[in-house]
């Protein structure tokens, strides 16, 4: 990894840079982190990519019974709903997923912190690449599960890693928050688990946006998963999709990507110390 | 060859202690605190771990840094790799630095050797080509050809170690620094990586050494630096520092209670606490891995406790009691008349694992109630692998093992 010829350590205060290349310069470590996560991942549970994705298969028959069969919610379009709560499922539970791992990854890492430099960035963003590569293998679910119920997708498919991209972006952002919070604060990570599960039923996953009343639409229009989603299934299923929704999510992944990074990074300096 | 290839410039480090006690560390009181009127702290205190620390490295140079526990030696050391800031003050390092704090960073149980190679190798600061270059050389050093696909968690402590510094002899950097990690492995391990280091040192490269064995110092480097309360009391020629060492260093086992936290009502108060080893017969500043050690307290009672007991408990770095002893539980209690005393105990099977603790006492005129004087996190007791430590106990600073090391049997159950 090159470093700069001389380097000057020095006190710091206030906001910095991200410093993208230093980043950079380190991309082998956060590709080393994220390979070992799913290395370790795979290898300690037996069955590996099978449970990964036995969890949302089983989640898509308990939905399907649950809000299908019995509170009778429908797709909203001609999508048999087991193929469209699955889409739902399998993006949210990588959002959401990439949320808890990247919020939580500093702490598990702490004894790498307090013993070699390198960018702290690297923890949480390693933890996000290592969970897209467990979202693309439970995504295959949608295969045999579009051919059974005779979905066929249109060209709008190939958007669909963009939209994951999207989901990726927000997750970190939203984590790297999460991640300097805990350092501080222990009592983050306990909340952390219950809001995203309450979030689930405030984000358009088990019911399509268009199912809810005109004035519960707008407010939930302003959570920025909602956009995440349901492009998501737009991509898959061909389904109309508001614009609306979708550009709010891409701002505000934008924002709270680049915010906490500075945040993390301002506070990063601490990190240290304080494990 | 007389350029620096290290300056440290007036580096001073804070560290506050009480600010991050871990019932105030949440979210929630610090919003509620928010409503209150501010106040300050009383538990938090500044503590600084360096004091103005100048000095510089030529290039080529093996330094020593040595100094009592918590002189300074391990968080300047911390500075230098980046990992904690200065408070204040400048160092500049010309060329690239890799450092050593620990043996096997980041090796994962579950990995095999292989992999382990590359994740050490790439958290240490080498390039996949060079893990790459270097891998027959590593795996050759660390004698594992045959279990190179074997997780790491299968292997016994010594290849472990091993292999672990394989990986670090074969980092090339400009400027190096080690921390204390030669301590562990069998002495003909411990031999081979001193002449590695050597041969490190004599190409040219930068090495920093923090160490207590102070034969492998003289024989490292030549040059030393002493620090104590985190600063640079001598410097110079490497055994001329040692010897100015050694003389410091019955002074100095006396613990420093300036600084810790104490509360009770004080009609008696414990003034000093000093270490020695089993028998009294000499004072001492780290102890040995397993060997009993002696605890001294020296106290003054201020009114007279007719029913007095001490207490003694070793701490963790986070505080946490690992074992209590109070004398009123073995049915000893003591009438103690006012004016200074002391009482020693001797702590006969401490088998916690190589590291840092600390010390909380206390003495209570109604056991078990409360406290006549009670102080907590005394002290930096050191706990350090012997140099006669027969049985391979090379994993014990890996961050894998609770904090106990008891001794076990094992055996197959005979078959009827």
């Amino acid at each position: 990894m090159t470093q700069a010829r001389t380097l000057f350590i020095r006190p710091t205060s206030g906001w910095r840079s991200i410093d993208l290349a230093e980043l950079w310069a380190y991309r082998e470590l956060l590709y080393i982190f994220a390979w070992r996560d799913l290395k370790v991942r795979y290898r300690q549970t037996l069955l590996g990519a099978i449970w990964v994705m036995g969890q949302p298969l089983v989640t898509m028959l308990i939905f399907t019974l649950l809000f299908n069969r019995v509170a009778k919610l429908r797709s909203g379009t001609d999508v048999p709903y087991p193929v469209f709560v699955l889409g739902g499922i399998l993006i949210w539970n990588f959002v959401s997923g990439s949320i808890g791992k990247t919020g939580n990854s500093l702490l598990g890492a702490s004894y790498l912190i307090s013993k070699v430099y390198f960018p702290r960035l690297a923890i949480p963003l390693s933890a996000v690449v290592s969970d897209i590569v467990d979202f693309a293998i439970a995504a295959l679910l949608l295969i045999p599960m579009m051919i059974w119920y005779g979905v066929t997708p249109g060209p709008e498919i190939l958007l669909s890693p963009f939209v994951v991209l999207l989901g990726g972006v927000m997750a970190l952002g939203i984590g790297l928050w999460i991640a300097a919070l805990n350092i501080e604060y222990r009592d983050v990570r306990v909340v952390i688990p219950w809001i995203l599960q309450v979030a689930m039923y405030a984000t358009p996953v088990v019911y399509p946006l268009s199912a809810l009343p005109e004035r519960y639409r707008k407010l939930a229009m302003l959570n920025p998963m909602s956009g995440v989603v349901e492009a998501f299934r737009a991509t898959l299923f061909g389904t109309p999709v508001l614009i609306g929704p979708l550009v709010w999510s891409i701002v505000f992944a934008m924002l709270v990507v680049f915010g906490g990074a500075f945040y993390f990074r301002r506070v990063e300096r601490r990190f240290a110390d304080i494990l | 060859m007389s350029t620096p290839s290290v300056v440290i410039d007036n580096v001073s480090k804070r560290f506050r202690i009480g600010a991050m006690r871990p019932d105030y560390a949440t979210l929630r009181e610090r919003i509620a605190g928010a409503f209150r009127f501010r106040k300050e702290d009383p538990e938090t205190r500044e503590i600084w771990a360096l004091r103005d620390v100048s000095f510089q490295i030529e290039q080529g140079e093996a330094l020593g840094l040595i100094g009592h526990n918590g002189a300074g030696k391990s968080t300047l050391l911390k500075i230098l790799s980046r990992i904690t800031e200065p408070t204040s003050g400048e160092a500049i390092l010309h060329g690239r630095v890799a450092s050593l704090l620990e043996v096997g960073t980041g090796f994962h149980p579950e990995l095999t050797g292989r992999e382990n190679i590359f994740l050490n190798g790439a958290i240490l600061g080498m390039t996949r080509a060079e893990i790459r270059k270097n891998f027959d050389a590593i795996v050759a050093f660390a004698e594992i050809e045959k279990f190179l696909d074997t997780p790491v968690k299968r292997y016994s402590s010594g290849m472990y170690v091993r292999l672990a510094f394989a990986v670090a002899a074969h980092l090339t950097p400009e400027i190096l620094l080690i921390d204390e990690v030669l301590a562990v492995g069998d002495i003909e391990f411990q031999r081979r990586c001193l002449g590695r280091m050597n041969e490190v040192a004599r190409s040219g490269r930068t090495v920093v050494f923090v160490s207590h064995n102070l034969a492998s110092i003289e024989t490292l480097c030549r040059k030393a630096v002493l620090l104590a309360g985190g600063r640079v009391v001598e410097y110079g020629p490497a055994q001329e520092v040692i010897v100015r060492y050694l003389a410091a260093r019955t002074a100095t086992a006396r613990m420093d209670l300036s600084a810790v936290e104490r509360d009770g009502e004080g009609k008696a108060r414990i003034l000093s606490v000093e270490l020695f080893d089993r028998d009294a017969t000499a004072a001492i500043d780290v102890v040995e891995f397993r060997r009993p050690f002696r605890v001294r307290i020296g106290y003054e009672v201020h009114e007279r406790l007719p029913n007095a007991s001490f207490g003694l408990a070793l701490l963790g770095r986070d505080g946490s009691r690992l074992f209590l002893s109070e004398t009123y539980e073995v049915g000893r209690v003591f009438d103690l008349e006012t004016g200074p005393a002391s009482i020693d105990v001797a702590v006969v099977n401490p088998n916690v694992l190589p590291g840092v603790y600390h010390l909380e006492l206390w003495i209570s005129d109604a056991p078990g109630v409360s406290w006549t004087d009670h102080v907590r996190m005394v002290g930096n007791i050191e706990v350090v692998v012997g140099a006669d430590t027969s049985r391979s106990i090379a994993t014990l600073t890996s961050g894998m093992r609770g904090p106990m090391f008891v001794d076990t049997e094992w055996s197959a159950p005979r078959v009827r």
